[in-house]
């Protein structure tokens, strides 16, 4: 579903150039639940974006769902993102105006889905990650891991091939970090989605069906559970 | 596009004190713009009305070489027989009232005034039967009464009054040069004192009557000119040039000059102060538009992570600017709404009781035709072009920070700051 064929990344940091990526070569199925771990700077972030078609690689190719990146004008990309990709990140990046449905209901009102089924579909997985009862809060209103939940909801809504998240549980207590780790989870299995999170935490780690590690923009190793 | 439209609102709702500085912002710039415009139209239309009312009239039939000459007021250019146009000016329904207008000397004695002194001043012969039905002096009588027909009596402009220590039933000496250019001398006494809103009058200006100047400047029924009412001023140029046709060749060859080309160094002066009112008016929006394009700049670096977000999310670049021009929009709407109440208010103060610029207006010639107090006009165009103007403005400046965050990368707006 995924391919990565020596993908390269250059950042220039002031005068220094940063290689972020030195040619990385990655095959992800359909239905995986995949942690990119690493150290700070290894290129776990940088990797996310470019799978996200949030950014472009130097050199190599990304493959989507049959879609070749490097060849995608913006608005496609950005059509890309909002029919197949959801993302959850570090600090939830929720509106703060507005309630926990309506940050997930905007994402289909995107899609210009019928208001009907926008309302089921918020509602249902508003339920499924457990903020049935919650869905007038506004993000203020909600502790860190509920927040994470909407944004699983909100990535989830749509029915994504794809889930990226960015360190997903950083911002939270190792217990509610674990929480959120094994709704993912179900949710993986239930609907099969990929995911695809970044994380250096072991324990994060350990929850990932492979896992593969970065290194100075380098993969280190690529391991399955059980092989 | 609900969706948009809820943000946006949430938006300004969220930012509440900022929405009410940058509204407020707007709201002084518009209610100001307002309040000057009133101001200036009202000072223009004012001083449009007394120069018809007080100098010019409408229209003027002259003599061409009068004309030519007009600084030297040469009465041997005089018209005569000016009857025969009355009638034909009155068969036309046109007010008109003839007028010589000659300049003196007018000197004053110790006993009653304060001190022997003679000062230069322009002097208007006025026939009291007809001068009314053109000009409005009869109603600025301040002191004494209207002049009568034949007598040797005078009034003056209230200004100039002042300045020679003059009251009513004062003596006054006139020298000055009769038709055949001999010299004259003419003891009157004041009769009456005007003020009218004309400083150009209240400031230098004698009127005597018009059987009492033809007599002692030998001017043999002539007059040097002839002063019409239209019913419409604004339209003068026009009605002068048909009235012209019509009468054709009972003008003799004098014409018919307009209030526009009588004082054309009003209607240029008047041009010129609307351009340098333009800028004042520009100066006051720039300002408010600087106060709006901080806030707008604000709104969209603090927040970077969420415009980063709803394009991660596949918000189109042209969906995000939407919702941000929707908010400006917002702060648009209440700001020029709260505006144009403000204008309001203050225009209900500058229209009813005005500024009285008298202690100014006395002292230095500005080119405006107000003595004393100046009012505004309710103009409610002016106010929905501010309320037009104030959205347009901050939606355009809205534009320049919107498109700065736009040009960021997505995973540059992402980034932990």
């Amino acid at each position: 579903m995924i391919t990565v064929k020596d993908v390269k990344k250059i950042y220039q940091a002031g005068e220094t150039e940063v290689k972020a990526l030195r040619g990385i070569n990655l095959s992800i199925d359909k239905g995986e639940f995949m942690s990119i771990a690493g150290p700070s700077g290894s290129g776990k972030t940088t990797l996310l974006n470019l799978i996200g078609c949030l950014d472009k690689a130097d050199s190599g190719e990304i493959t989507v769902d049959g879609v070749t990146i490097k060849k995608q004008k913006k608005k496609e990309l950005a059509l890309l993102r909002r029919g197949r990709i959801g993302f959850i990140f570090q600090s939830f990046n929720l509106i703060p105006v507005l309630s926990a449905y309506e940050n997930v209901s905007f994402v289909l009102s995107l899609l210009n889905l019928p208001e009907a089924e926008v309302k089921k579909r918020t509602e249902d997985i508003l339920t499924e990650v457990g903020l049935g009862d919650m869905m007038d809060r506004r993000p203020n209103q909600l502790s860190g891991g509920q927040q994470q939940r909407v944004a699983i909801a909100r990535a989830l809504v749509k029915n994504p091939l794809l889930v990226l998240a960015d360190e997903p549980t950083a911002n939270l207590d190792s217990k509610t970090g674990e929480d959120i780790l094994k709704l993912m989870r179900d949710l993986n299995r239930k609907h099969n989605t990929t995911f695809i999170f970044s994380t250096h935490d072991p324990m994060v780690m350990d929850f990932a069906d492979r896992l593969v590690l970065l290194h100075d923009g380098e993969i280190q190793s690529d391991k399955k559970k059980g092989a | 596009m609900k969706f948009l439209i809820i943000l946006a609102w949430k938006n300004l709702s969220r930012y509440r004190k900022r929405t009410i500085i940058t509204a407020a912002a707007l709201a002084f710039g518009l209610g100001l713009y307002i309040f000057m415009d009133s101001m200036l139209v009202g000072l223009e239309v004012d001083s449009e009305r007394n120069l018809i009312w007080f100098e010019t009239s409408s229209a003027r039939i002259m003599n061409k070489d009068y004309w030519a000459e007009k600084d030297t007021l040469p009465l041997k250019y005089a018209l005569d027989n000016t009857n025969e146009l009355m009638e034909r000016l009155d068969k036309e329904g046109i007010a008109a009232t003839p007028r010589t207008v000659f300049s003196g000397e007018i000197i004053m004695m110790k006993d009653p005034y304060l001190e022997d002194g003679s000062m230069f001043t322009k002097i208007f012969a006025i026939d009291p039967a007809t001068d009314e039905n053109v000009f409005e002096f009869k109603k600025t009588i301040e002191a004494g009464r209207y002049l009568e027909p034949g007598e040797d009596g005078v009034m003056l402009g209230s200004w100039l009054a002042e300045d020679i220590g003059a009251e009513v039933g004062f003596p006054l000496t006139i020298i000055t040069r009769g038709r055949d250019g001999y010299k004259q001398t003419i003891d009157v006494e004041i009769v009456g004192i005007i003020n009218c809103p004309n400083p150009y009058i209240n400031r230098a200006s004698m009127f005597i009557p018009l059987d009492t100047a033809d007599y002692y400047l030998a001017m043999e029924g002539g007059v040097t000119e002839i002063n019409l009412k239209y019913t419409d001023y604004t339209k003068a140029e026009t009605v002068s040039m048909e009235l012209e046709e019509k009468l054709g060749k009972d003008l003799n060859g004098w014409v018919i000059l307009p209030w526009q080309i009588l004082a054309k160094d009003f209607v240029s002066l008047a041009e010129m102060k609307r351009g340098s009112s333009s800028i004042f008016l520009l100066l006051v929006f720039v300002i408010a538009a600087v106060g709006v394009s901080n806030t707008m700049l604000m709104a969209v670096f603090e927040r970077e992570r969420e415009l980063g977000m709803m394009r991660a999310m596949g918000m189109k670049d042209s969906q995000v600017k939407t919702a941000f021009f929707l908010e400006a929009t917002g702060i648009g709407v209440i700001g020029s709404i709260f505006g144009i109440i403000l204008g309001i208010g203050l225009n209900f103060w500058i229209v009813n009781y005005g500024i009285d610029y008298s202690f100014m207006m006395r002292e230095i010639d500005v080119g405006y035709r107000i003595a004393g107090v100046a009012r505004g006009v309710w103009n409610f165009d002016t106010m929905i072009q501010a309320l037009i103007l104030g959205v347009i403005m901050t939606v355009g400046v809205a534009y320049f920070p919107i498109r700065r965050g736009l040009k960021l990368e997505i995973t540059e707006c992402l980034k932990d700051k």
